[in-house]
Parts: structure tokens; sequence; C-alpha cells
């Protein structure tokens, strides 16, 4: 067609949030009706940080509109008898149909009560993508709000497929739910197996590519040569779950081979608890008045209080204190007499002293000169003592960060990973600020749309944080949801999104088997499923299948059969991304390098008519509220900011009337004005229309926002690196309590609350999980499996688009399993052979894909397939690793979490024809 | 002067394929066509290895085989360099696909939708061109909307909405777009402030689309031809980017040249044999029957057989198969007409003719640079020397049937054998340094049959005809068999088999941030010149 007929078409602004990194503004080209284009949002060019570009993803949505085996209708299920063999006879019914069996069995719900008799909640939501369903499912959080007790713990993945000690503990140190580098002025970053090519979105792509246009040096450590690798200016290829020691060597460097005059000695004594003087029983010592942890002053040679003004911290020296205290867990203490304390700054470098670049050597299989001139290069692009004037405010100025990926992040080692990184930028003074290792957002702490908002100061100087309670009057002894996130993981916090970062996998393990003196498991009444398919995207998945087929009554919100809703007893086709309405909050600084000079609300609107009998979400959620008698409670809901904006601000009132029921477009062109309202103060009240037309609103953000460090100076505040005492003291608590409640099963995760990590051999703790586990010979399992993100598939969803499926074929490794050549060929196994690969837990089967960028020991399995329910993905025979992947509590660390890593065998099974 | 031409920033590029997806919604390309696509390749062995993400599609040569090639003149050159097909033109023969050799061109003979079905989705459709099935297609630079900018004062390159969609998707800015004889254009600038180097250049083609792979320094040597020696040596692994068999020409185009040349070999034949007896009409009519059903076979492979009978002689100027096309259109009546008057001399002429139309098509395969295995010159001669063999062949084998007796033919098979083995070791030595590992891999196989069942064989046969007479029409026939099938079986080898075509390689990998870069490489070729 001509450029002049492209001009007569209609062009739709709405955004993409398929994934976290998202969302991407684009427009859809819309011809008599028909969506045939997506192009990028220009008009967003001069707010968006990646020029209004959008991601490969997005070019699937059209097919993803008018896919033929999209859910057409809601269906009920007719075979009562449930699982992977059994044929779910499937039969279409009226929405009213529909809506009244899943209103009948939540209103039966609550006639029995919301909890269950051992203390459950008898519904259960999960979702998936990393939280990017809340942007499409319109005002169901309002419903689920209105409701009550939601069990949001069965995972599909989160905790062992996210970035999660990060989540945990840089939202703990730095308020960072996810970690980046100041890309637009790093200089040097080392990336342990983080995927930011394939995983950081449009925004993440486009600042690194400018980093490496203008000389940033970027080293990738990982077994194999990912994405990221091949964009990165060095790979170095470590064994895995090798990291820690890595890292550890590098502080081993900084302390014990250089000058500490060359670290960044002001942050270190003035922004660390590095000065912090400790006591023989581990703990700070304190002030015995004011309770206050003790510094030794310099310019006084004497303790004082941390935050004495004027002092001069000093780090090391012999330190005699007249008197201090002690305080250990559950009001225990110690009252010190003339006590020679050493700081936490000496307690850390004789703590790394074993830790040479010869030790790690060994343990990650890279050479020790490559260890040590990481080391110093990373000291020497950190440009100590430099400062930047940022927005009329001078910072320290240290262009050199360190990311972590997944299975880096997760499990066993995942604690060690993240101090030592963190501890690594306070050494060169590169922690929050500009160039160095930035925190994203926040997810526990709250206010959640501001991370500088949420800084408030502890007792002890640091930041306070929402630990779930461990003393004997307030710990959660008795879980109240099935993950158990509150009793067992105290920094997983309360917030919204916590259950969903508890142990989620302990939801599942728990349903087959009830460890000693812990409620009955059971099962939700109700489960509401959107955006996941945790049959194919957890672990263990026959396991999983199994376990979801008992649950005895099962609602998928379904855009096409998968697996997990095969197993559904209603299916509730709803609007897809181009039919559907909702504003969402967009801007600021967020997950991965989604840093914005900019903020405001985008628009996703309907580009075309719904092209089955399906619904917006929003009605959904508003006609489940009205048949259950909550549409008061649900309206209120809205009101207090449930869509994503309080309706009613002090300036203006946008409230919807509770009492009424309202549609679609009523709700969002009042969450609209009420954004409209947020950002100029009450003076524009810019409803749906303008969204429609626009498609975004923003207004400016400052750029002073990406960084933390001014809000901690303005504070006065400390990071709390590199000593854990706080954390040591709540790991002690959470040990009385376990085991006053008779609960021994625990214990390996209650080690790991150290005030400082104590290395463990990591690839010899997972040979021997799974020696024990499963009685086998570890060495009939030579190779370690990992697996790797796939841009074009990642939390898409989108595994039964054709196009998708097309272009990510150009990448290597969508088809089978990648091994090394050299190691291939010792095995007689040529490219496109099929080969099957087998585990202590399970064997699948794939074609070998012959790569040099990967160890001889490491296998790896891209994205997640292995689908048998997906139209389309079930032709592609290309395995997955959940499949092979055990749920073991061996292998859960003490934030619950587990890291995508199981040993393998590899057997030639057929050469290809 | 304008030349319209694409940078691609490989230091920047990370492998997304947003542009293939655009490109795929803005020319609603069907499945398994990508005009647009980035290769995934390796360069190196473990644990020296890189991994670079290569953007291809047309390059708009400044001189493009398939234009050339083109029998119909639909693929043209617009003069501001854009290399463009013209669909109600194109016969769909294909040829222009194996002459491209960056694998550019597509053909799809019949509707195709994501999902199957007889009319595929809404957005399928909708966009549906029945125009471009049968006929082959490939990158436009999305001329359309080059054109509705430069109408409308817009700069391509610059405004998106007159630059080509894969350019303005790139989420690394990876792809640049615009005016190579323009100093002051984008891409100008770019080219000036980076080490670029351009694939297949030994070709010849001049390729409008260069790769950057360096930022420049003043250390760094500025001529092209320099900066390509300095890394140019690196030996790339086998992966998805590497040469893989070529299916635009199957066994009826083999069947072309089998045809082809027995054929035109029976008529030289025919003129050897003719000299001590008659010429006998049937043996005409057999050589013509040869070249005519190759010639039946490959218009049977045509995407537009309708058009293909006129549109296949629109390029005698430059194409090959026009000129086949002309050449058979004289040979056949020449023939005829030599066959009913019996005269020789009229045969001579026709067996001249014979001979071009067999020159034609060994040049045919010569001008095909897309296949390594074809384009070698040494192939020309390799050619011409088996429709001869095939040819005295075929007439041995109808001699031992019929009451002729050419007795000259042995001991010219013979002596054309012994040629024919030559030009076989001197094409195979050839293209020992010139052809992909597939292809040698498949040659080396042929090599053993062919020259001992092929060449020996008959030549020992032949010698001994004259030592048991008796027994000379028996091992005349099957001497004359055994040239003749080594024949066929070395051409459907060559067409069907070996045809490998050139794959992809890189001159340097970038530097990524720092580093310089390093070697280049070439996926599946394990020798290069």
């Amino acid at each position: 067609m001509s450029k002049k007929d492209q001009h007569a078409r209609r062009e739709v602004p709405t955004y993409c949030y398929q994934c976290v990194s998202g969302p991407d503004l684009l427009t859809v080209g819309v011809e008599d009706g028909v969506a045939t284009e997506v192009q990028p949002n220009f008009d967003s060019a001069s707010v968006h940080p990646a020029a209004g570009k959008i991601c490969v993803k997005a070019y699937g949505l059209i097919q993803k509109t008018y896919n033929p085996h999209r859910i057409r209708t809601p269906m009920k299920r007719t075979n009562p008898k449930k699982g992977p063999d059994e044929e779910p006879g499937f039969v279409p019914i009226s929405w009213d149909e529909a809506l009244d069996l899943v209103a009948e069995k939540l209103n039966e719900c609550r006639a029995k009560g919301l909890n269950d008799e051992s203390g459950y909640p008898r519904v259960a939501a999960s979702f998936g993508g990393g939280g990017t369903p809340t942007s499409y499912m319109g005002t169901f959080p309002a419903f689920l709000g209105a409701w009550g007790p939601i069990d949001a713990g069965f995972g599909s993945g989160q905790g062992v497929k996210c970035y999660h000690s990060e989540h945990l503990y840089g939202e703990f140190w730095h308020r960072a739910f996810t970690v980046a580098p100041d890309t637009p002025l790093c200089q040097y970053v080392l990336s342990f197996g983080g995927n930011v090519e394939a995983s950081g979105g449009v925004c993440g792509v486009k600042r690194h590519a400018d980093g490496r246009a203008r000389g940033m040096k970027r080293v990738q450590l990982e077994p194999h040569l990912s994405i990221t690798g091949a964009c990165s200016s060095e790979w170095v290829p470590l064994r895995p779950k090798s990291d820690p020691a890595f890292l550890m060597a590098m502080i081993h460097v900084l302390l014990h081979e250089r000058k500490w005059q060359e670290l960044d000695l002001d942050f270190i004594r003035h922004r660390t608890s590095s000065p912090y003087l400790l006591g023989k029983f581990g703990y700070y010592m304190r002030d015995p008045e004011t309770r206050k942890p003790l510094i030794w002053d310099a310019i006084t040679d004497m303790p004082v209080p941390f935050d004495t003004p004027g002092i001069d911290p000093v780090l090391e020296a012999p330190f005699l204190v007249e008197h201090g205290i002690e305080e250990g867990p559950d009001g225990k203490e110690w009252v010190h007499i003339n006590e020679r304390c050493q700081t936490a700054w000496e307690k850390l470098v004789e703590h790394t002293e074993p830790y040479s670049p010869l030790w790690a050597s060994h343990i990650c299989d890279v050479p020790v000169k490559t260890i040590r001139r990481i080391a110093i290069e990373y000291l020497e692009h950190a440009c100590i003592g430099q400062t930047i004037e940022i927005e009329g405010r001078t910072l320290p100025f240290r262009p050199v960060a360190i990311t972590l990926g997944k299975t880096v992040n997760n499990g066993w080692g995942g604690f060690d990973c993240c101090w030592a990184r963190t501890l690594l930028a306070c050494l060169v003074g590169g922690l929050e600020v500009p160039g160095g290792t930035l925190g994203t957002t926040v997810r526990l702490n709250r206010p959640a749309t501001s991370r500088q908002a949420s800084v408030k100061p502890s007792r002890d100087g640091f930041m306070e944080y929402p630990m779930n309670p461990t003393d004997k009057e307030n710990w959660t002894s008795r879980p109240d949801v099935r993950n158990a996130n509150r009793t067992l993981v105290p920094l997983v916090a309360n917030s919204p999104w916590s259950q969903a970062l508890g142990p989620t996998h302990i939801a599942w393990m728990l349903q087959n088997a009830t460890p000693e003196n812990w409620p009955k498991p059971t099962l939700p009444d109700v489960w509401f499923v959107y955006r996941t398919n945790p049959v194919i995207s957890f672990w263990d998945t026959d396991s999983i299948a199994d376990t979801i087929s008992r649950f005895p009554f099962t609602v998928c919100f379904a855009y096409t059969a998968d697996e997990t809703n095969y197993m559904a007893d209603i299916l509730l086709p709803e609007c897809t991304d181009l039919e559907s309405l909702q504003l969402i909050r967009i801007g600021g600084t967020k997950y991965f390098e989604q840093f914005w000079d900019h903020q405001g609300f985008a628009l996703r609107q309907p580009a075309v008519q719904t092209q089955v009998d399906a619904q917006d979400f929003t009605w959904i959620a508003t006609q489940l509220a009205k048949r259950t008698g909550l549409l008061e409670q649900y309206n209120d809901a809205i009101n207090r900011g449930a869509a994503g904006v309080r309706l009613k601000s002090d300036v203006v009132d946008c409230s919807l009337n509770v009492d009424q029921e309202h549609s679609v477009e009523e709700i969002w062109d009042a969450v609209c004005r009420a954004a409209s309202v947020e950002m100029s103060n009450g003076e524009n009240q810019d409803g749906l229309d303008y969204y429609r037309e626009h498609g975004l609103k923003v207004i400016p953000y400052e750029h002073l926002n990406w960084y933390l460090y001014p809000e901690i100076e303005d504070q006065g505040l400390r990071f709390e690196m590199p000593y854990q005492e706080r954390l040591y003291r709540i790991g002690k608590q959470l040990a009385n309590r376990l085991h006053e409640s008779g609960i021994s099963w625990w214990d390996a995760q209650l080690d790991e609350y150290e005030p400082l990590p104590v290395w463990q051999d990591f690839a010899a703790l997972w040979e021997r999980a799974l020696e024990d586990n499963f009685k086998i010979d570890i060495n009939d399992y030579p190779f370690w499996l990992v697996t790797s993100r796939s841009m074009q598939y990642a939390w898409g969803g989108n595994v039964d688009i054709q196009m998708i499926r097309e272009v990510a074929s150009n990448i290597a490794g969508h088809g089978g399993v990648i091994i090394n050549t050299g190691r291939a060929g010792e095995l007689g196994i040529a490219n496109g052979d099929l080969i099957e690969i087998s585990s202590p837990l399970n064997a699948t089967r794939g074609r070998a894909i012959l790569r040099q960028g990967v160890r001889p020991d490491t296998l790896v399995m891209i994205g997640q397939f292995d689908h048998w329910a997906t139209p389309l993905a079930k032709t592609f025979e290309v395995p997955s690793m959940n499949k092979l992947t055990p749920m073991l509590l061996d292998l859960t660390d003490s934030t619950g979490s587990g890291a995508d890593l199981v040993r393998a065998g590899v057997r030639l099974v057929e050469k290809a024809s | 002067m304008t030349r319209w031409g694409m940078v691609a920033d490989l230091e920047r590029c990370v492998g997304c394929q947003t542009c293939t997806a655009s490109c795929k919604h803005t020319n609603a390309t069907p499945p398994a066509v990508q005009w647009r696509k980035v290769l995934d390749l390796e360069v190196g062995a473990y644990p020296d290895v890189k991994r670079v993400f290569v953007p291809v599609g047309c390059m708009h040569c400044e001189d493009p085989p398939c234009m050339h090639v083109c029998p119909s003149t639909a693929t043209g050159q617009r003069p501001d360099g854009i290399v463009t097909i013209d669909y109600d033109i194109c016969i769909g023969c294909a040829y222009c696909a194996v002459a491209c050799p960056y694998q550019a061109r597509y053909k799809v003979n019949g509707p195709s939708f994501a999902y199957g079905g007889r009319t595929g989705m809404k957005n399928e459709a909708r966009r549906e061109d029945p125009a471009r099935l049968g006929v082959a297609q490939k990158c436009t630079f999305c001329a359309e909307r080059i054109d509705y900018g430069l109408a409308n004062g817009l700069t391509p390159g610059i405004d998106h909405e007159a630059t080509p969609a894969c350019v303005n998707s790139c989420i690394a800015d990876a792809l640049h777009f615009g005016d190579f004889k323009d100093p002051n254009s984008n891409v100008s600038k770019l080219l000036e402030d980076h080490q670029t180097f351009r694939m297949h250049t030994e070709l010849g083609t001049n390729p409008g689309f260069h790769y950057i792979w360096k930022r420049k320094n003043d250390a760094d040597p500025q001529d092209e031809q320099q900066v390509a020696a300095l890394f140019s040596s690196g030996i790339g692994s086998v992966g998805a980017a590497a040469p893989w068999l070529q299916q635009h020409w199957d066994w009826r185009a083999a069947g072309n040249f089998i045809g082809g040349g027995t054929g035109s070999g029976l008529m030289a034949a025919m003129v050897l044999g003719s000299l001590s007896t008659e010429l006998p009409f049937l043996h005409v009519l057999i050589a013509l029957a040869c070249i005519g059903t190759g010639l039946f076979l490959v218009w049977l492979e045509t995407g537009r057989p309708w058009r293909a009978p006129l549109n296949v002689f629109l390029n005698p100027k430059t194409s090959w198969m026009s000129r086949e096309s002309m050449v058979a259109g004289a040979l056949f009546p020449l023939a005829l007409l030599a066959g009913w008057l019996g005269s020789k001399a009229l045969l001579i002429i026709a067996a001249l003719v014979a001979m071009g139309f067999l020159y034609c098509q060994a040049r045919m395969l010569k001008a095909s640079k897309g296949i390594p295995a074809w384009r070698q010159p040494a192939l020309v001669r390799l050619i011409i020397t088996t429709g001869l063999c095939e040819g005295i062949g075929l007439l041995m084998v109808i001699d031992s049937l019929s009451a002729f007796n050419y007795t000259g033919l042995p001991p010219a098979l013979a002596i054309l054998l012994i040629f024919r083995l030559r030009s076989w070791r001197a094409y195979h030595k050839a293209l020992k340094v010139s052809a992909p590992d597939q292809t040698l891999r498949v040659l080396k196989i042929l090599n053993m049959p062919f020259s001992l069942l092929g060449h020996l064989l008959p030549i020992l046969l032949i010698a001994s005809g004259y030592l048991f007479v008796e027994a000379t029409p028996i091992f005349g026939a099957i001497a004359g068999a055994c040239a003749l099938a080594a024949g066929w079986l070395f051409k459907y080898q060559l067409i069907t088999r070996a045809s490998y075509n050139q794959g992809y390689a890189i001159n340097h990998t970038p530097e990524r941030g720092t580093g310089g870069g390093g070697p280049g490489g070439k996926p599946g070729w394990s020798t290069t010149t």
C-alpha cells in the first residue's frame, strides 16, 4: 500500500507491558477496523528513555488479537477428572452462567469463612510476569481488595526465577528491588550472569548500546556466552555458582593487595557501618544510655554514639571501651566493662583474608591473573575523589557497577553475591551515586511510588526496614498463607508483593509432604489464574501438574488453552492487549534500566473491536463484585487507589459513587481525571478522551531522584554495610521461634543469617543435595544445566504467536539444547542430533545445538518450553529444564529462593537426518 | 546523485529481531519470509570465541548479480541505487535468488498464513497481495516510504515517515539509512567516524550495506582494503549462519542441465558420427527431445509459467537465461530442418547453435554468484565437456541398439573423457579454496564414482574394445552409458546436492565498548580466498 494510504488509516496509541522491562509505548495501525501494523510511538520520543522504541514482543500483539486458537467464549469443564491425561471436555457457556458459577463458589467460601480450618485463605490467586498482570487486569485488584484474604503464594516461578536475593537484600540495603548501573555515566560494568540485552527492555538495550559507543567496558562472567555476553567487551566463562567466590576474591584484592587509601575511605567511614564497634558476641557495642552503636572518634579519641556531630570515625586501632552493652536476640543483653573491641571494618578485613584470587581461581575455573586484573580494573575505573553536579547538587562520581543475573541471584550463594556486590560498591563509594550501582524501585517498602520517601531512619542510623516480626509476641507462628512467607522470611516484609516473593515453591512442596509441626496443607477452594502457567514455568512440572489437578475449583482468565488451564473448571476469556482499557503509571525509575526524566500515565485502549466473546477485565471484576455482594467495597477500593490512582485528592474529588455499578469507561474516565489532577495539583482534569487521543500524559521527573545517596546524606544515614548485625539478631530470634514450635527443618536456612557471609562450596552443596535426595552418583550427571532468557519470549506469555516463534528462531538455542562443540564431539553428538538430557529427577529430549560459546561442563536450555497443551507451542519439541529441576528444601535458601540449576547427563538418541 | 544505503553498527546490535518483526509488519511478508533478519554467528573456538549479531537482507548492490541474471527485466535498479522487483513482469524462475550471494531473495508460490487455513487471519487477509505469489521478493528499502518522504520534503534516514521500517524500529540505534553520495548525510558521517566493511566484496557486487566494527582513531589505516587485511584471517565455526542447501532450483532445474547438455552434446556427436554415415532424423528428434524435456522441466519450476514463455526473452543483454532461451528458439527449427532435409551442412550449423546452447547453460551457472559450486569459472569447461561426453555416450548407446555404426565415436569419447576428467579435477581443485565445507563434502563423495565409473571404466572399456573385437559393440554401449550416467549424476548432484549457498561472513568481529574488535569469520567455510 502507498504511504498516502497509510496516512488515511487510523493510528491508535497504546502500550505493551508484556514484560517487566516495559511499558513500551506504541501505535497500532488500523485499516478498516483491522489492526495491521505495530510501530514505535514516535510522538513519545522526547519523553521516553528509548525514544519511543518498542521491543520485539510488542510486534506479536496483532497475531495475538486474531489468533484462531483463542478461547472464543466462556467455557465450563465437563470432565470432573483433572490431569494432563484427562481431556477437560470444555463446553461453551454464557457469561452470565460463567460468572454465576464463579460467584456461587465465592459465596460458598464467604459463607464458610474466608480462611479454612488450617487458617489459610480459601481463595488463592496466581499471577505471573513479575507483576505485569496488574497492568492488564483492570480493576481486578480492587475486587481482590474488597474480598479480603487471598493466598497469592502459589508461585509460578517467582522466588526462583526472579532476582530474588536482590529483591530482598537490595531493598534492605539500598531500596533496590532490582539493581542497575547508572549506565549513562558508567564506564565499567561487571555483569555476573546478568542479561540486560535480553531482559532489560528497550531502555536497557539503548542505554548499554550508548555506553558501548562511548567506550564503556563491560565484562560478562557466566558459563555460557549469552546475548549480553556477546555484546560485552570480555567474556569470562566461570563455573556455575562460583560467582560468590569471584566476588569475594575481588574484595580480597581491594582489602589485602591494594592500599586502603586507594578506596573511598570517606564513604566507608561516614556512609557505612564500617566504624561501628563490635562486642565479643558479634553485636554492636552500644552506648548504655542511648543504646546507640558506638564509633571510635579520632578527635576525642573515645567511643561516641554513631550520630554524634562532628566526629571523625576511626576504622582501625585497638579499642578499649570502658562501658558498653551488646543487644542480642529476644531482649538478651550483655554489659561490658573495659572491653577490647574490633570495628566492623577490622572484622571484615580479617574475614576476607582467606579469600584470595588463588583460592577463587580453583573454584571459578578462572586464571588468578584474570580475577586480579578485573578487581584492579574495577578499582581504577571508580574515579575515587571525583564529583559531578546533578541538577545543582554536587555528588560523588563513581562510574563502576556490578550487576547480578538470575541463578546468581537465586538460592544458596545469592545472599553472598548481593552482599559482596553491595560491599564492592561501598568500598569505592559507588553505591547510589552517579555512575555507580543504583536501585531502581521499591516493592516491599512503602510508598511504592518513591524510593526516597521510603527512607526512614532506624535507631542504629540505617534505613528502617519493615521486617516480618520475629519476636515472641508478634511472630506469625501460624502461617497466614500456604507458603508461610511471613513466618519463615522476615526480609520479605508484608507488602502486597510479599506473598509472591515468599518461598513460593514451598506452597507446592508442602502439598505433597507436611513437615514436622506444621499446619495441615489444604487446597484453596477457589484459585484464580491469570497470565501465568505454573505447570510449565515452575520446577518439577510433573508434580506441579499433579497438585493443580487436585485443586477443586480453578478459574483461569484464558487467552488460549495452556497446560495450567487444561485443569481449570472455568475459562474466562478477557479482552486482550489491543482490545481493552486501562490507565497505568509510567516513568520515574523502575525495573532494570527504566530511568526516566518524566513520569505520568499511559492508556491501553481498544485499537480494534473484541474479536471473540471476551470481556474487559474491569467489567469482569465489576460483575464478580456485584454477584458477591461486594460492589460497595469494590468501588471504595477503586476510590482508594486500587486502580493505580486515588480518586479523591485534597483539591479535586473524582470518586465513584460506591453504591452503583459503573461501566468500564466510567471507571477509567474517573481514574484518568484523577491522574490528571495528581499531575497538575488539580489544575487539569483531562479524562479518558484526552488519553484516548494522546495515549499518555507526563510531567518532569527530577534526575536527582535516580540516586538514593542524596536522601541518605540529607538524613545523615549510613548504608547497612558490611556488617549484618540486624540480620544476625533476627536470625537468632527466628531460630528461637521455630525451635520453640518444634520446627528444625529450617535450620540450614537459619545458618545463613550471618554477620559476614562465610564461604560455602555451593557447587558441592548442589551435588550433595541431589545425591542425598535421589540416591544417585553425581558422576552420572556430569553437566551443569542452566537456562537463559530469550528476549523474544521473556515474560511475554507469547509462546503461541507464530511470528515470535519465527523471528526467535534466528537466535541460536531456541530449537533445542546448547552444548559445547568440542564436548559434543567427544560424545559423538553432532548439530541437530536428538539427545536425551536426564537429571536425577526426570529426563527430557531435544535437538543438540553445538556452540563454541558455552563451557564444556554446561548445557543451556533457553526459555521455558516443553508445552503439551498450548496451541502451536506443543509442536515445538523444545525441552525445558523446568521438568528436570527438583524442588528441594536442601536447595532452598533463607529467603525461600532456589536457583535454576541442576546436574544433568546426556545421551545420544538419534542422529540428525 | 543519490545512493541510498544502510549502515549496521555491529557494536550496537543485540540480535533482538525487532527489525525483523517490524519489517514483517510493514511489508506484510508471509511466514518464513524475512526481508530483514539478524544472524547470530560465532567466530573462534572456546574459550576464545566471539558471538556477533549481523543484520542482513538485500544489500542493494551497485552491481547486482540478481539484476544481471534476471531474464525478464523484472529486477531493476533505480537511479538512487535501490534494487527493485516488478512483480508484474517476474516469471518466478528464481535465477535471481541463486545469483544473490546474500540469500536475500524469497519466492512463495502459494498463499501461506501464520496459523494455516485458506484465508488466514483478518490482518493477513487485509494485507494479502496476490501479485507477490510465484515471483521473487526481497527488501525494497521501504522505497514507498522514501518516495513519500521526498515528495513531502522529508529526509529519509532522519524523518521516521521517510525511513525504512527496520531502521525506525531498531531499539539499539544500530541500523541507519541515508545517502552515501551526500558527504554530509548521517551515513556518510558514520563511515567517516568508523571502521567499516562490507560483506562479500570479493564478489564484486559493491553492496550498499556497510557494517561498523570499530570506532576510528588516528592510528587506524584509512583504506578499506588495508583495514580488511588487518584481521580477516579468522575462520568461523559452523552455526546458523553457515551456508545451507539452496532450495530454489530442484531436480527440475537439474533436468534442464541434464537434458540440455545431453541433447546439445548429441547434436555435436551426430556431426562427428554422420561424417561417415547418413544423418538419422530420429537422432535429431532424440536430441531435441532431451533439450525440450529439460526446458519443459525448468518451465514447470517457474512461479509464473504463463508469463515465462514471453518474458524469459526480455533481457538478452545480460541474462544467460534469456540467451539460452533465444538460442533454444533458434536451435529447434534449425535442427528439425537439418534432420528433415538430411543436410549435413545444416546439421553442422545446428550443432554449433547447440554448442551455443550448452555454453549458455554453463554461463548460466557461472553467473549464479550465490552458489559457490556454480559460479566457479572452471565449471564452464566441465559443463561443456560433460555435455559432449553425454552426447557421444548417448549416441554410442543408440548405436549399439541400431544399425548405425559410428566408428569414430569411441576414440572421440575416450579423448573427451580425458578432457572431462581433467576439467573435473581442475574444477574440484579450484573449489577446494572457494566453496563451503558442505559443498566440498558432497563433491568429495562424488569424486571416486565419478572419476572411476564415469571415466576410467569407460576408457578401459573402449580400449578393451580394440582387443576384443567381438565385444566392441557391447563394450562401447557400456562405456557410453557410463559416460552418460556419470554426467547426469554429476549434474544432478551439482544442482541439488552440492549447491550450498554463499552463506554469510564478517571481516571483523566488532569492538564492544573496548577492545578494538578482532578477526572476522565465515561460518561453514574452512578455507577462504
